[in-house]
């Protein structure tokens, strides 16, 4: 039996992966198992996040609803340049969810909501690892309502508008490393929230061959009601990190555009192909901006992120081995924002390389069980630190991560 | 519908796939190993304050652990298995006292007493000695003492003493005499052995050195404020030359191979660099609200008052002194004036190092000590070109210079701040992290960015891949 287990093996050891920035990856636990390759494909109304012009597609009589949650595991494990001291993270589960429903309303109109958690990450670090005083931990958790209407331009094009209601929630904790006492930390907490708008069109250029193209807008989250509190600080130093203080910062979390196409190559088989374009270069630097408190002034702390656009390729393939179940498989090629003069442990990115697998299950009539597991593998990195630039706080060293994203829902249709 | 019947060995598979998956182990990176290109298994450190581990004015079992040799050391024993490194320990405890901090003045300076030493096992004070009473404490006996430790850095020792007979034996512990207890306790009682004698039987087992070694020549004259002490003139520094080179013959003899060291620029201590003349000035002004400025004694005419300049420096012990009010003779009566800040009520010579008599003498002494290269007729060679005649490896390649400048590898960029690992450190007493509280000497974290300036020139000299420390980790002070 171990045996058999062994292939499970090259998943932990060798590679990491990394994603496309922060992004938590397909909302829906079928667009999940396709490998995000979702902009053209119409069997899960999870594709409404993705491309809003699907939804004339799903404006029948039908009131379809899909709804899950989605489990991120990121982690990575770093080797200090100069201390080769192997630092692994703590592991966390970045939990997520999704809810979808559509509804018709005559002829030419649909409806639908989508809530989904797009972006977000959690970052842990041991308490004691040689870059506690650039993060121990940080985490992001943001959640995005998107109301949309769809008209059905005619039999073959749709089109879809939605806007985007987010809300995001930002923490950060790190040791105040020039001090003995181990508890000495500042810790970070915002919460906010932004508008955006999706678009999206989506056309069946034959009986086998479909097309869409959406533009989601860049979202700018003002994390506005923030406190940053310090702890452990010596009452000599209390001017300097007040116990507590109002900080607002906030995040731009980036466009995007994708355009993918569906072939359904048999009556069994249909393959997607994505592309898609994320604008991350809006995020180019994250700063907090601390009220006056006490003996200490109103600061503002910036930190460099200079964030690159960044490219996605993506293939999906959907087979339906039974009439009630249907797998499907994906692969996936992100790239990432992140430069390499840029890398910070607050969050580890690479370029990464993808795997997907899922399944849907007709249990009922009007009720399918959906599962989608994905793995990404990414590069090293190498981040490099230069002491005399000491506003910049940094460790050197190198990183390798690796993200599994599991996904388990429901689609319903009544 | 088709019901799956798990097997017990597959239902075990599942859980046990499930578990691992989730467990979600973190990718595997190899931590380079580390290597060493030279021997290493018997380490010998011969050096002064630094090396012993001297800090914030006193020396403990404490500051002894996290003194640079031992810091270098621990990280050589990952690259070579069983390489021991012996220190003549103090016993656990306050060991012959030292400074600790009480709290800041209104001006930031810090304010420290003197905890008292459980060492001290009796002391000599000398009230007659030049810049104010000196207390000389002895020291409990090493416990090892008889076998001579791998740190053979003695506080306070200057070159000039080195083949001084009876530095260390206790019957010449009277006021004023040439006497160390720091070298006293490593050596049996009553014992007349010169430090010089002490190198040469310690070398003889030793297969690596460091040397770093000639600030405590210049220290008892900056402390004066250029009053004690021999002026550091050229025949000064030619004598330190050469009493540092009999040392290395020693420590070189047979291809031994080390890491030479030289010596820092003495305006990159807080001693001096927190009282430089003009920001001092500026700092001054902005306390007291005024725009009075900063008189010393004229170093020429001493009854005359000059302005300070931005290359003269106030001893930072003289500082906290700096604008009180003190009593002076103006025309016959006496009037309460502040000290320094107003041309009759001058800084005393002896609390500033003043560029054209005394800092330059110093200046020139530590660069003539540090790179002297044998071009002139009948100078001794220098630290940098005594490295090239024992043909010791070049550290940097870009100059070629096969001796480690501390200067430019560490006290300059701590001077101008550096960020390790997201800690700031800068030459600021306290906050700094880097200098302790008697303005020269480092705190472990100090000691630590010391001892990684070491492995970095041992790793480009020797070809050698040794970790270094993770500053962060140590204390800030003892």
């Amino acid at each position: 039996m171990r045996l058999r287990l062994l292939f499970l093996i090259p998943l932990c050891s060798g590679l990491t992966a990394s994603a496309g920035g922060f992004d938590t990856g397909p909302q829906g636990a079928r667009i999940l198992g396709l490998g995000g390759a979702s902009a053209a494909y119409i069997n899960s109304i999870a594709g409404l996040s993705t491309n809003p012009g699907l939804l004339g597609q799903w404006g029948d009589s039908l009131t379809r609803l899909s709804f899950g949650g989605i489990g991120q595991i990121r982690r990575s494990s770093f080797v200090g340049q100069d201390t080769y001291q192997r630092t692994d993270q703590d592991l966390t589960i970045q939990p997520g969810g999704y809810f979808y429903a559509t509804r018709g309303l005559g002829k030419r109109f649909s409806v639908g909501l989508a809530l989904t958690t797009p972006y977000g990450y959690h970052t842990k670090w041991p308490g004691t690892w040689e870059g506690r005083s650039v993060v121990q931990e940080s985490k992001l958790e943001t959640y995005f309502v998107q109301p949309t209407v769809g008209i059905k331009l005619n039999d073959n094009f749709s089109a879809g508008v939605g806007f985007v209601y987010a809300f995001g929630k930002y923490t950060q904790r790190r040791a105040l490393g020039q001090y003995d006492d181990p508890g000495a930390q500042v810790q970070y907490s915002g919460t906010g929230g932004g508008v955006g708008l999706n678009v999206g069109l989506f056309g069946r250029t034959g009986d086998n061959l479909a097309f869409g193209i959406s533009y989601r807008s860049g979202v700018k989250l003002n994390l506005k009601n923030g406190t940053a509190t310090a702890a452990g600080v010596p009452s000599h130093d209390a001017a300097l990190y007040p116990a507590s203080t109002r900080f607002s910062t906030e995040f731009n979390l980036p466009s995007t555009l994708s355009v993918g196409i569906a072939d359904r190559i048999t009556p069994k088989l249909l393959l997607t192909f994505d592309f898609a374009l994320t604008g991350w270069s809006t995020l180019d630097s994250v700063a907090f901006a601390l009220d006056a408190s006490g003996g200490a002034p109103a600061r503002r702390l910036t930190t460099a992120r200079r964030y690159e656009d960044a490219l996605a390729f993506r293939i999906g393939a959907e087979y339906q081995a039974t009439p009630k179940l249907a797998v499907q498989g994906g692969l996936h090629y992100d790239e990432t924002p992140i430069r390499d003069e840029y890398i910070n442990p607050e969050f580890i990115d690479a370029n990464r390389l993808g795997a997907s697998a899922g399944l849907s299950y007709q249990l009922a009539a009007h009720l399918a069980l959906e599962a989608a597991y994905a793995i990404d593998y990414g590069q090293l990195r190498t981040a490099r630190a230069f002491p005399q630039a000491y506003r910049v706080a940094n460790v050197s060293g190198a990183y390798r991560t690796v993200t599994h994203t599991a996904a388990l829902g429901v689609a319903l249709a009544f | 519908m088709t019901v799956f019947r798990l097997t017990l060995g597959s239902r075990t598979g599942l859980v046990a796939a499930a578990a691992l998956l989730l467990t979600a182990c973190a990718p595997a990176q190899d931590a380079p190993t580390p290597t060493i290109g030279v021997d290493v298994s018997h380490y010998l450190a011969v050096g002064d304050s630094y090396t012993a581990g001297f800090s914030a004015g006193g020396l403990t079992r404490t500051g002894q652990e996290y003194s640079f040799p031992n810091l270098l050391a621990q990280q050589l024993r990952g690259a070579t298995a069983g390489a021991a490194f012996t220190q003549p320990l103090l016993d656990a405890g306050t060991g012959s006292g030292y400074l600790e901090l009480v709290d800041f003045t209104a001006a930031g300076f810090p304010r420290a007493r003197r905890v008292a030493g459980t060492a001290v096992r009796s002391t000599v004070v000398n009230p007659g000695a030049c810049g104010g009473t000196d207390t000389v404490r002895l020291l409990l006996r090493s416990a090892t003492a008889g076998n001579l430790p791998q740190n053979l850095g003695v506080p306070g020792l200057p070159l000039s003493q080195i083949e001084t007979l009876g530095l260390g034996n206790d019957a010449r512990a009277t006021a004023g005499a040439g006497f160390n207890p720091y070298f006293e306790r490593l050596l049996p009682a009553a014992t007349n052995t010169t430090y010089l004698q002490a190198v040469a039987t310690a070398a003889a087992s030793a297969t690596f050195f460091t040397f770093f070694q000639g600030l405590d020549d210049l220290m008892p004259y900056v402390r004066s404020g250029g009053q004690c002490g021999a002026a550091p003139t050229a025949a000064f520094a030619n004598q330190m030359k050469l009493n540092a080179k009999k040392i290395l013959d020693v420590l070189t003899a047979g291809g031994r191979q080390g890491i030479i060291a030289k010596l820092p620029a003495i305006t990159s201590l807080p001693l001096l660099r927190l009282g430089k003349g003009d920001k001092l000035e500026t700092r001054l002004q902005a306390q007291f609200g005024d725009t009075a400025n900063v008189y010393i004694e004229s170093p020429f005419n001493p009854s005359q008052a000059q302005r300070i300049s931005d290359k003269d420096y106030v001893l930072a012990t003289a500082l906290a002194h700096v604008g009180q009010l003190t009593p002076v003779v103006v025309n016959g009566t006496t009037r309460m004036l502040p000290y320094g800040r107003d041309s009759r009520n001058p800084l005393r010579d002896a609390d500033v190092l003043d560029a054209q008599s005394e800092l330059n003498l110093v200046n020139s002494a530590i660069s003539n000590y540090n790179n002297s290269d044998g071009t002139v007729a009948n100078v001794p060679l220098g630290l940098n070109a005594l490295a090239q005649l024992y043909k010791l490896p070049v550290i940097d390649a870009s100059q070629g210079f096969r001796t480690l400048d501390v200067d430019v590898s560490l006290f300059n960029q701590v001077a101008n701040v550096i960020s390790v690992g997201g800690v700031q450190y800068s030459a600021e007493p306290v906050r700094g992290n880097f200098f302790s509280l008697d303005y020269y000497t480092l705190t472990p974290r100090g000691n630590g960015l010391l001892a990684n300036a070491f492995i970095t020139a041992i790793n480009k000299a020797y070809r050698s891949n040794i970790p270094a420390v993770d500053v962060n980790s140590l204390p800030t002070t003892k």
